[in-house]
């Protein structure tokens, strides 16, 4: 026998051993176990676990057998152990046998039994009916069924067989059927109640024009079983790939290759279920599924000196690539927080702006949104900003020359002169005119001349 | 092109090539140029209002058409329409033009539209179509007008007036088929225009360092209030 060939023999041995239920080891290594040179074949076997599935028997006899133990087939020249080797060295025969007989018992039972347990994994319609049948049990066995590790009444047994009528999401789970008062285990399924598909609801927009768009779906009810999205973009008769997000997961991006296409964009996408398959479509152009994001950094700030001016500022969104190239107009609203009606101005470029006609005193909710100045849509509104004008620090009333500042009580570190009238929130109704009655009502017991300007301030 | 008794196209490309040659306006002449920036934003103007009406004049003209081409989703393979002047462009090669170039591209492609559009009022039926497109292509001609002076007081040439349109039908042009370019044509258009703003706006921001925006303070004395 030559000197390298024995040890790769026995490693293939060890190899098979895994993947074969029964196996005689090669001839070969018969062949090359003459029976002058001591020959020790290894018991390799004895100390695997049954899980590896295997189990080997040896014609330890026909190889000769010189002395009772373990037997291994190794070169003589060797001096290493070949690897596989057992740990009872001195094993007698009879034991060895036994060992081999056990094992092999055990593999035969352990291979019956996991075919018949092999779980099974069962999707079925909400609403629908189920027979589960007890593996290859016969009709009439008695058997036990049990939910969950839960036991199941008789009642919803047909003969061996279990009957799920009207499935609920309830009924989902493990089911296990055992034979007997042995408790054999003969059939295991995980049953997944679920719904085929609806019809996907799928939407694409461009937020970072030019460089692309990105489409993103979600299922109008859920199917409460595992879904896969599948999505194929067509622009005229070239398909493009579509690159899934990581996350969100019901997202995928395209590239523009070229821009001012006259050729329309056509997004097909498939949902596919154990139960069912559904799938939409969408063609538009490049242009009309442009939408940026909303301006971002929206600060309103008074400005001193200035009881009717907000200065507003923002960012352009940073998602927007390019906008040198390809500006963005915008739209801001502002009101009183005390107001339901907005006002509205369109800029045009720039990303400041200063509001001019606030309500002295009042705080402001402001929103920003973009739009490309030539296509597509608004965006949303941005994150509101909070701000109040600017109001002068009260001054106590020393002359009737000098008149403080009018405020609402809004403002922690004014005390009101005793005769001033405190701001009721129920007479600021709509718009100016009640502003002007409570202005003039609290300036009452101010100078004729004073009432008159601080009038017609409010008109400016 | 053999002109045949009654050959439309014929006649079409005639007009064409006078149309061709009517463009070639002089800028006018201005002392004290402010420069082009207020043609530039003429131009870029003249765009805007040129989409606003192909929006109208379009639903019109497909509605004439009628289905397909007036269905939203209507989505054909382009064909014979391969000549048209196309705004398609990849991006980078859009950025990195020239400003002579990016003018260049404009006049052209809008003399071509220009004068297909106005072969396309030979079998408009309805006089209220007739005037709809007379009326565009009128505003058309500012446009190309307008760039020409744009490009003129940049001082670049005007694009030479080469070949002919190459447009031209083939001798058993169906009617659906003629719809079909009809369609090509007024998407082309939408198209351009979308683009020329852009290029108008990119022309624009160049010509022009940015100017901050003047915000007209009033400042009212306190005390006034």
């Amino acid at each position: 026998m030559t000197k390298n060939k024995i040890p790769s023999i026995l490693q293939t041995w060890f190899l098979r051993f895994k993947m074969e239920i029964a196996l005689f080891i090669s001839p070969t290594l018969k062949d090359h176990c003459e029976e002058s040179a001591p020959q020790t074949l290894t018991c390799a076997l004895c100390t695997f676990r049954i899980r590896h599935r295997f189990s080997s028997a040896l014609r330890i006899l026909e190889v000769g057998r010189e002395k009772l133990g373990v037997q291994r087939c190794r070169d003589p020249q060797e001096v290493d152990d070949p690897p596989c080797i057992s740990s009872g060295r001195e094993m007698a025969t009879p034991v060895l046998w036994a060992c081999f007989v056990v094992l092999a018992a055990g593999v035969v039972a352990y291979a019956q039994r996991h075919s018949q347990q092999d779980t099974h994994v069962l999707y079925e319609r909400l609403g629908s009916d189920v027979t589960l049948p007890c593996g290859t049990a016969a009709w009439d066995t008695a058997v036990t069924w049990r939910v969950n590790g839960t036991d199941l009444e008789a009642a919803h047994l047909n003969g061996s067989q279990l009957v799920l009528e009207g499935l609920d999401l309830s009924h989902s789970g493990h089911y296990a059927c055992y034979q007997g008062s042995s408790w054999h285990l003969r059939y295991q399924a995980l049953l997944h109640v679920g719904m085929p598909p609806r019809e996907p609801v799928l939407t694409c927009r461009s937020n970072n024009y030019p460089k692309g768009f990105y489409c993103s779906w979600h299922l109008p009810a859920p199917t409460f079983i595992p879904n896969t999205f599948n999505v194929t973009v067509l622009h005229g008769s070239k398909l493009l790939g579509c690159e899934k997000d990581p996350a969100p997961k019901n997202r995928c991006h395209i590239r523009y290759t070229q821009l001012f296409s006259t050729v329309k964009y056509k997004v097909t996408l498939t949902v596919t279920n154990a139960l069912g398959h559904n799938s939409t479509a969408i063609i538009f152009d490049e242009f009309t599924i442009v939408k940026p994001d909303p301006p971002e950094n929206v600060v309103a700030r008074p400005v001193p000196s200035s009881p009717r001016r907000l200065e507003v500022t923002w960012q352009t969104p940073s998602s927007w690539p390019d906008p040198e190239s390809f500006p963005l107009k915008f739209f801001l609203r502002y009101r009183p927080l005390i107001l339901d009606q907005w006002q509205h101005v369109e800029l045009s470029d720039g990303t400041t702006h200063t509001i001019t006609d606030a309500y002295a005193g009042k705080e402001y909710i402001i929103q920003v949104a973009a739009k490309d100045n030539e296509i597509g849509t608004w965006s949303d509104w941005s994150v509101a900003a909070h701000a109040t004008p600017w109001t002068e620090e009260p001054r106590y009333l020393t002359t009737e020359a000098q008149a403080p500042e009018t405020t609402t009580t809004t403002t922690t570190s004014f005390v009101p002169p005793p005769t001033t009238k405190i701001c009721d929130p129920g007479e600021v109704g709509d718009g100016v005119g009640s502003s002007t009655g409570l202005l003039l009502t609290v300036t009452v017991t101010v100078t004729v001349t004073l009432t008159t300007i601080a009038a017609t301030g409010l008109f400016i | 092109m053999d002109l045949r008794a009654g050959d439309s196209w014929g006649m079409l490309a005639c007009l064409c090539t006078v149309l061709w040659h009517l463009p070639a306006v002089p800028a006018l002449n201005r002392t004290g140029d402010p420069g082009p920036g207020p043609s530039i934003q003429k131009t870029y103007d003249l765009t805007r209002y040129l989409e606003h009406q192909l929006r109208s004049l379009a639903g019109t003209y497909l509605n004439y058409l009628g289905p397909p081409f007036n269905e939203p989703d209507f989505n054909p393979p382009r064909l014979s329409a391969e000549a048209l002047p196309s705004a398609t462009v990849n991006l980078d090669v859009w950025r990195s033009l020239n400003d002579r170039l990016r003018l260049a591209q404009n006049y052209q492609a809008y003399s071509h539209l220009l004068c297909y559009l106005r072969g396309l009022d030979r079998h408009a039926a309805t006089a209220e179509l007739r005037r709809s497109l007379g009326h565009f292509c009128t505003s058309l001609q500012g446009l190309l007008g307008s760039i020409a002076g744009v490009m003129a007081a940049l001082g670049y040439p005007l694009p030479p007036q080469g070949a002919e349109p190459a447009w031209a039908p083939g001798p058993s042009h169906s009617d659906f088929l003629q719809k079909m370019d009809d369609f090509w044509l007024l998407k082309e258009l939408q198209t351009w225009l979308w683009r020329s703003a852009k290029d108008f706006n990119r022309l624009k921001k160049k010509m022009q360092p940015s100017v901050p925006a003047v915000t007209l303070r009033l400042e009212v004395p306190a005390s006034d209030l």
